[in-house]
């Protein structure tokens, strides 16, 4: 019997995914001897060649990582859908568009400004920002060659809005225990409806988080803080204590790692099923209980001015995937030119 | 601004006070544009943020959520303050998204201010339509 | 069990309301090109007979299993609808209206746009009624019996009242007697004193078997739900008992000396005392909070009526309704506040009319400092209508009426004091006109102030109110021998002590909130809470004799069918997908949702009778496992989404 064949793939990712899902350690060897790699870019020789050469639908599973930002990612993540008969969004930037996707708060140019041109620490003299075709001047060899780089795309999208995805693992990145889980319901064949989250929990993190249970009756705040502010009890509901915790509104199955740091939860694992768009339920749930009347208009006000940003916090791994997908009238690069001299 | 642009302006009204202001205009014969697309909730405090990002992303031009006057009126106690703690926030939200502020109002509107409905409604329409649709601001352009 | 859903689209003409704007054929047309819809008809009047039987012949030959109807507003004839389409076998929740008159024929003019509108509006309701379930409304059956929390004039009213149509009644009185302020102070008219009613209540209340009375007695929890309510009180110690037959010995050797709150302030009595004449048990008492218990009253009493080992206890009751008629407290003036508490001769209006109440601490005589006054100088609205920075914003209703009373009075029994009345405007409402009138006739002078509150100056000469006199536009002093502070009504001090138990809450003067001051009159927030008397805000007596009445008659309504029904549309778990994370819990205004442990998981509870539908706590859920029927995000997301076509 032939092995199933399997492909990883990134997009715009920071290699996080593939760090965690190495560190299945002994786990990643019983499932490497199940299946047969076809395209893995960050560990093996593949070329997209090999790829294309494959008949359609004979990739059994296609993991990608990673927003997609690239012309080449969507060329890539739409060739190996052709590919494979199942696609799994693997990892909140896949599934959501992760942090790289807080940059469709931005119109591309001011996004490209900032990288090539304004971070304190870049060194671009003659403000050269990335083109489809660069041409380099090779003194040395008295050459000029012409090299070609994928295009940006002007806004990060998921995965899922680029091509059909069957099942997304959530995280940032996926805990080993979430990839094992959805690792064995792939293998069993014991899988859910199509377009379900795989491996984590249909609960938000409270259910496994150990200070539920210290949760007075009622939750009200008349306070927000931040996380530099104070070091929180250990033993209490960091919720309760004012901190920004985003585990009521998000999906489980990390086992609660970040509040058993003493750290809020921020939201990685995304949202539960029910919930159309992470951010604004994580705001009504929130703004929910503030304990403030209408008539207490600015009181409420000073306390929402503690979080310098709203956005970011609301929406850290889930911006792309919301239903404005980002700020709204976005405008195309005036500033990349067809080529760039370098 | 496009000729003959008419925005289309979704509200959710709360059943006891807003919901009357409409019908009472209505019993009054009172005339207003007709860009409103009025959805019954029991209460403002009903209303979910993600209903309103939901609105937008589909083609509203504006969005008005709408309940009964605080601190005394609400017919369930405290709803509109839960909606007033929501779209206090909310309105931060739609900055950062670059939503203009016209086009979302959060508004107290008594069963008998048919008057402060119509209002409400012309100065919104007024203002969306110097401001165009929101629907091509959806793309990146 | 998913059945496809079958909808038959309903478009009412109205007359010519709607079919003169709206193109009702045209809409009926576009109605059925929506998906599920199986049959879409217009006519003329649908809520008429025969327009209501299209309804039900469809829904027994087509097989309907919901129905829209585009009419007028649900308000009208939401019920009709409803009516109609559960008398023909279909649950009456399968039912949708799409506002096309009120909220569209009536306020556009354009047929065009009119008729447009129209169609986004049914597709809309088309969209949600797809989306509807069948509702239950559940019934839980009651406990015919009501605690009164306060023995005062609105309980006491109350009482007699529920007693009266059958109900059994727990009177709790925290104080160790019944009849509250009115039994002390007020009058119902120049002739008539409160006690006076409060008597004869109280002669019915001991010949009521129905009513058990508690005094010295708190409520101490209260669980459960409306209908359905287990209450605890804690019934204090009296130390004496019905053997006792007010011989006051035991007052005399009783060595705790204390001011005595039933003369507000006027007189000191002991630790064991008779609170006055009228009371109810009527014998003494001894204060728990203040005894040494050193037993030397024991040691003289001859009937053997004191039993100083008498323990605390508590009681479990069933009640149906509980009626929250705690009263209210004197504003007590700050000190230096028109310089009380700097002369003995400034006393309070409610100190004035323990004076004059003949069962009072001088029997009836206006004695002030020894002496009677040859001038009397009653300053209104202390501590009311902001006159100072220490005052409520709101008048206290019954004080002028109450001044110009104890003005009269005393100009009749001694013609030889001048009488003053120093005020901003005198709100004798209704017919105690006629007592303004009359104590002009009696020659007591009205002296009106405006923006500058008096001054009451204390001089080596005597008292002296000076005050800007707004009528003469005049700088002008009065000598008084006396003055008389006209307090006004506050909420009580110990009210925390309810809204605690009860969960009731306070509107925004400090006083508890009525649940709605036009559609619900006299019942709090919480269903099964009713509130009476001068615990929502100032009132006279009268007004609150009749509050007791409809707070009762309220809790009879509630209780009366031996069953209350739960609002179908209602929030509702689903468990497995809470967390128990519990912010819902705080969202909810009436205490509906508490957390229970489910196999081992936290997971969050709606107690169906308390819940009243608004939604708060789904829209406020993180994770949609809360959801509100009828009103569920996705019957929702779908107007949403219907709404642009």
């Amino acid at each position: 019997m032939e092995k199933p064949k399997v492909a990883w793939y990134w997009c715009a990712s920071c290699g996080g995914c593939e760090e965690s899902f190495v560190d299945l350690a002994e786990r990643l060897l019983t499932v490497f001897e199940k299946v047969d790699v076809v395209f893995m870019p960050v560990a093996m020789d593949f070329k997209k060649e090999d790829v294309e050469k494959l008949p359609d639908g004979s990739i059994t599973v296609s993991f990608i990582n990673g927003g997609v930002r690239l012309e080449e990612h969507e060329e890539m993540v739409k060739l190996l859908r052709r590919k494979s008969q199942i696609v799994i969004a693997y990892g909140s930037c896949s599934s959501w568009g992760g942090i790289p996707g807080l940059a469709n708060l931005y119109n591309i140019d001011e996004v490209l400004a900032r990288k090539y041109l304004e971070v304190p620490s870049v060194d671009n003299p003659n403000k050269i920002l990335p083109a489809k075709r660069i041409k380099v001047k090779i003194p040395e060899l008295q050459r000029e060659v012409e090299l070609e780089l994928s295009d940006i795309l002007p806004k990060l999208l998921p995965l899922d809005k680029v091509i059909d995805v069957e099942y997304y693992i959530p995280g940032c990145p996926p805990t080993p225990d979430v990839a094992w889980n959805a690792l064995q319901a792939l293998l069993s064949g014991n899988l859910p409806p199509k377009g379900s989250v795989i491996g984590a929990s249909s609960r938000s993190l409270c259910d496994e988080c150990p200070l539920n249970d210290t949760k007075p009756e009622e939750i009200l705040l008349k306070d927000l803080k931040r996380p530099y502010e104070f070091i929180p009890d250990p033993e209490k509901c960091l919720l309760v204590q004012g901190l920004i915790c985003l585990g009521p509104v998000t999906r489980g199955g990390c086992g609660a790692l970040c509040p058993k740091a003493n750290m809020p939860c921020t939201g990685c694992f995304g949202p539960l099923d029910n919930v159309a768009d992470y951010g604004g339920k994580a705001l009504s749930f929130i703004a929910s209980i503030m304990d403030y009347s209408p008539m207490e208009e600015e009181e409420l006000n000073k306390v929402y001015d503690k979080i310098p940003d709203w956005v970011g916090t609301l929406y850290r791994y889930y911006l792309a995937a919301s239903k404005l997908g980002g700020r709204v009238g976005l405008a195309k690069s005036k500033l990349k030119g067809e080529v760039a001299e370098v | 601004m496009s000729e003959g642009f008419e925005p289309k302006i979704v509200v959710f009204a709360c059943n006891w006070c807003t919901y009357a202001a409409v019908d009472l205009a209505g019993t009054s014969r009172i005339q207003y544009p007709h860009n409103v697309r009025v959805i019954r909730v029991m209460c403002s405090g009903r209303v979910d943020p993600q209903f309103v990002l939901e609105a937008f992303n589909r083609g509203a031009d504006g969005v008005i959520v709408a309940g009964c006057h605080p601190p005394a009126d609400c017919h369930y106690s405290e709803g509109n303050f839960k909606a007033f703690r929501r779209f206090t926030l909310f309105r931060r939200l739609l900055d950062s998204l670059g939503i203009e502020r016209e086009r979302f109002k959060l508004e107290w509107i008594s069963a008998s201010e048919a008057g402060k409905w119509v209002q409400v409604v012309n100065e919104m329409v007024n203002d969306l339509k110097k401001l165009g649709p929101l629907r091509e601001k959806l793309e990146v352009r | 069990m998913y059945e496809e859903p079958r909808i038959g689209v309903y478009i009412c003409h109205c007359g010519l309301n709607i079919a003169a704007t709206v193109d009702v054929k045209e809409v009926a047309e576009y109605a059925k090109t929506l998906p599920n819809v199986v049959v879409a008809r217009d006519y003329v009047f649908m809520c008429s007979e025969p327009g209501q039987n299209l309804i039900k012949d469809d829904i027994k030959n087509l097989g309907l299993n919901r129905v829209v109807v585009a009419a007028c507003s649900p308000s009208m004839h939401e019920p009709t609808f409803r009516s109609a389409v559960e008398s023909a076998g279909l649950n009456k929740y399968l039912f949708e209206m799409a506002n096309i008159r009120e909220h569209c024929s009536w306020v556009h003019g354009d047929r065009k746009l009119a008729t447009e509108k129209a169609k986004d509006l049914i597709r809309m309701a088309v969209a949600k009624a797809r989306l509807l379930e069948p509702l239950e409304e559940k019934e839980f059956p009651v406990y015919n019996s009501v605690l009164v929390l306060g023995g005062g004039v609105s309980g006491i009213r109350a009482a007699l009242e529920l007693a009266r149509y059958g109900f059994d009644v727990y009177l709790v009185e925290r104080s160790p007697t019944l009849g509250g302020k009115a039994a002390l102070i007020g009058h119902v008219d120049l002739q008539t004193r409160g006690s006076e009613v409060i008597n004869k209540m109280i002669e019915l209340i001991k010949r009521n078997p129905r009513i058990h009375v508690f005094t010295n007695s708190e409520l101490i929890e209260l669980k459960g739900f409306a209908g359905n309510y287990e209450a605890k009180i804690r019934v204090y110690p009296r130390y004496v008992n019905e053997r006792c037959n007010s011989c006051g010995e035991c007052e005399e050797v009783c060595p705790v000396d204390v001011a005595n709150e039933y003369d507000f302030g006027l007189s000191r009595r002991k630790a064991i005392f008779l609170p006055f004449r009228g009371a109810y048990p009527p014998y003494y008492v001894v204060d728990h909070r203040v005894c040494t218990k050193c037993g030397e009253c024991v040691r003289v009493c001859r009937f053997n009526a004191i039993d100083l080992s008498e323990e605390p206890r508590e009681l479990g009751l069933k009640v149906g309704a509980l009626i929250i008629a705690t009263g209210y407290d004197a504003y007590r003036p700050l000190k230096g506040e028109y310089s009380h508490g700097f002369h003995n001769n400034i006393i309070t209006l409610f100190q004035l009319e323990r004076l004059l109440d003949p069962e009072g601490p001088t029997r009836g005589e206006l004695v002030i400092n020894g002496r009677i006054p040859k001038s009397i100088a009653f300053i209104q609205c202390v501590g009311s209508r902001n006159t100072t920075p220490n005052a409520r914003s709101y008048c206290s209703r019954m004080c002028c009426t109450t001044a110009i009373i104890d003005a009269i009075k005393i100009r009749e029994k001694y013609p030889n004091t001048d009488v003053y009345i120093i005020y901003k405007d005198i709100m004798t409402y209704g017919s105690d006109e006629s007592l303004y009138l009359e104590a002009g006739r009696r020659l007591v002078r009205f002296v009106k102030f405006e923006e500058e509150p008096p001054n009451v100056v204390i001089s080596p000469e005597g008292l002296f109110i000076d005050l800007y006199e707004y009528t003469i536009q005049e700088r002008i002093r009065i000598p008084v021998d006396a003055v008389v502070l006209s307090t006004g009504m506050v909420p009580r001090r110990d009210l925390d002590d309810v809204i605690r138990v009860t969960r009731v809450s306070r509107g925004g003067d400090g006083f508890l909130r009525e649940a709605h001051l036009k559609l619900a009159p006299a019942e709090s927030p919480t269903k099964g809470i009713f509130l009476a008397g001068t615990v929502t805000g100032p009132k006279n007596i009268m007004e609150s004799i009749r509050m007791g009445s409809a707070a009762a008659a309220k809790a009879m309504a509630l209780l009366s069918k031996g069953k209350v029904i739960a609002e179908p549309m209602i929030a509702n778990v689903n468990e497995d997908i809470c967390s128990g994370c519990a912010i819902c819990v705080g969202v909810c205004p009436y205490d509906a949702i508490s957390i229970k442990i489910v196999d081992g998981d936290r997971i969050a509870h709606v107690e169906e009778a308390l819940c009243m539908g608004c939604g708060s706590c789904a829209a406020a859920c993180p994770s949609g496992a809360m959801q509100q029927l009828g009103f569920k995000d996705r019957q929702l997301r779908a107007q949403v989404l219907a709404a642009f076509g």
